[in-house]
């Protein structure tokens, strides 16, 4: 003790030196917790877990106050929703098979082959305000690694960056670290979806690099590209909200609405199967 | 013992309530940087040693749950804690103006610091636009809330300083 004492100013300084040296080399690169992490993790992530579902709880009853009236009428509409899309995902099922028997025929491989998912609960989210990370409860102990790709509703939420054995680091679309490579479904335009600071606390991001002379307008839907290493192709990121043109004029950027909305996300399904560029480049 | 292992809950309960609790009391998308209160009061009552420990050990736990590198928050935790517990000798700890200033000042420069070092050269240079939607009202958010967790931690920080009286030795030979 005396000698920490006596060495406090040195001790201080060696540690900022390591800290500082550390976060730049390790800075992206992680992709997996050490023990120690691990270890941490096993006090904290129950204690999440707990917070969050009692909180959810006391939000659920408050919210229910408010809209209990609503609840009749949002049932009979999901009624005839479900009615509807009982009869449209019959008639999919069939143009599915026909589909395989053709591609069979052709010899090419699926485009969009089905993936295996797994659920998964967000239990924290970002204690700061500059990004957008949050952490789930599932880790290397149900089979997750990093880089596999989070979805809920039918849209793209994120990716996770670094898995524990009980939770995962992962972070969202609208973090500005984040870019995916995105097409637009209607006209095959290529470009890159970026999480960007001005937008994210709207809950939009934005879709960077589209070539001027692209058709793309208010409305579009936006899908994960065939260009991706990590992002499956075809999934649902968005719509196009607003269309601006660069200030150098050659290039176009659009702000997105995401598929999903990002300030009530609970429930989230994890595509497992690492996406493998193999499996789809078939043509 | 006593006080490193309370000091250690206390920043576990710390990063649990910040990522859960705390985002349904946000305003318009910004929520209040607990962290930054425990760092601050913390060494403001105990000093500049004790101040630097506790900020490092709240910058890991932030490392390892939300951040992409080991040491980036723990560096700062670190920094800030020592930095003011520099002037924990200069003020009285009974009065609730300093720890209040002295906050929203951290605030100030702890969230200042993360823009220059992780911000500004992923492209964004507007600093006067984060300084008015994100810093400003963090500051103003954190330092209505120092007011309540720094009476929690004092009264915690009294009961343990009212416990080690009794096992100083007052003639220890060095």
């Amino acid at each position: 003790m005396r000698f920490f004492n006596d060495y406090k100013k040195q001790i201080l300084i060696l540690l900022a030196v390591v800290f500082a040296i550390s976060a730049l080399i390790t800075a992206g690169k992680k992709t997996k917790s050490s023990i120690f992490d691990n270890a941490l993790g096993f006090i904290v992530t129950p204690l999440q877990s707990i917070t969050t579902t009692v909180s959810g709880w006391f939000g659920d009853r408050i919210s229910s106050f408010k809209d209990e009236n609503d609840v009749y009428d949002e049932n009979e509409e999901l009624k005839a929703k479900v009615q509807l899309l009982e009869t449209e995902n019959k008639r999919l099922a069939l143009y599915e098979d026909e589909n395989a028997k053709l591609a069979k025929l052709l010899e090419i491989s699926q485009k969009y082959p089905e993936y295996d998912t797994t659920a998964t609960n967000i239990i924290g989210k970002d204690p700061g305000n500059w990004y957008n990370v949050f952490v789930i409860n599932k880790g290397t102990k149900d089979g997750i690694t990093a880089d596999m790709v989070l979805t809920s509703a039918g849209g793209v939420v994120g990716k996770i960056t670094e898995a524990g054995l009980t939770y995962s680091k992962a972070q969202s679309i609208l973090d500005n670290r984040s870019s995916v490579a995105a097409m637009s479904l209607r006209t095959g335009d290529l470009g890159v979806v970026r999480g960007d600071y001005y937008l994210m606390n709207d809950g939009l991001c934005r879709m960077e690099y589209i070539d001027v002379e692209s058709e793309i307008m208010k409305g579009d839907e936006i899908v994960t590209s065939h260009l991706s290493d990590i992002y499956p192709p075809g999934l649902t990121l968005g719509y196009v909200k607003e269309i601006v043109t660069d200030t150098n004029g050659l290039t176009k950027y659009a702000i997105i609405e995401p598929q999903v909305d990002f300030k009530h996300l609970a429930t989230l399904l994890i595509i497992t199967k690492s996406f493998d560029k193999a499996t789809t480049g078939g043509e | 013992m006593q006080r490193r292992a309370t000091i250690f809950a206390v920043l576990i309960l710390n990063i649990v309530l910040q990522s859960t609790i705390v985002h349904s009391i946000q305003i318009r998308g910004i929520i209040p940087n607990t962290a930054i209160i425990v760092i601050v009061s913390m060494s403001l009552l105990r000093g500049s040693t004790e101040g630097a420990a506790t900020g490092l050990i709240a910058g890991l736990l932030q490392d390892i749950f939300f951040g992409v590198s080991f040491g980036y928050y723990a560096l700062f935790g670190m920094l800030l804690g020592f930095g003011v517990g520099k002037i924990n000798k200069g003020f009285y700890r009974e009065n609730y103006i300093m720890p209040v200033f002295v906050c929203s000042i951290s605030t100030l420069a702890y969230e200042s610091c993360i823009f220059l070092t992780g911000i500004l050269f992923s492209g964004n240079t507007n600093y006067l636009y984060f300084l008015i939607n994100l810093i400003i009202p963090e500051m103003v958010y954190n330092s209505i809330l120092t007011i309540l967790i720094y009476r929690v931690l004092f009264s915690i920080n009294s009961v343990l300083e009212e416990k080690e009286k009794y096992k100083r030795k007052l003639f220890s030979i060095k």
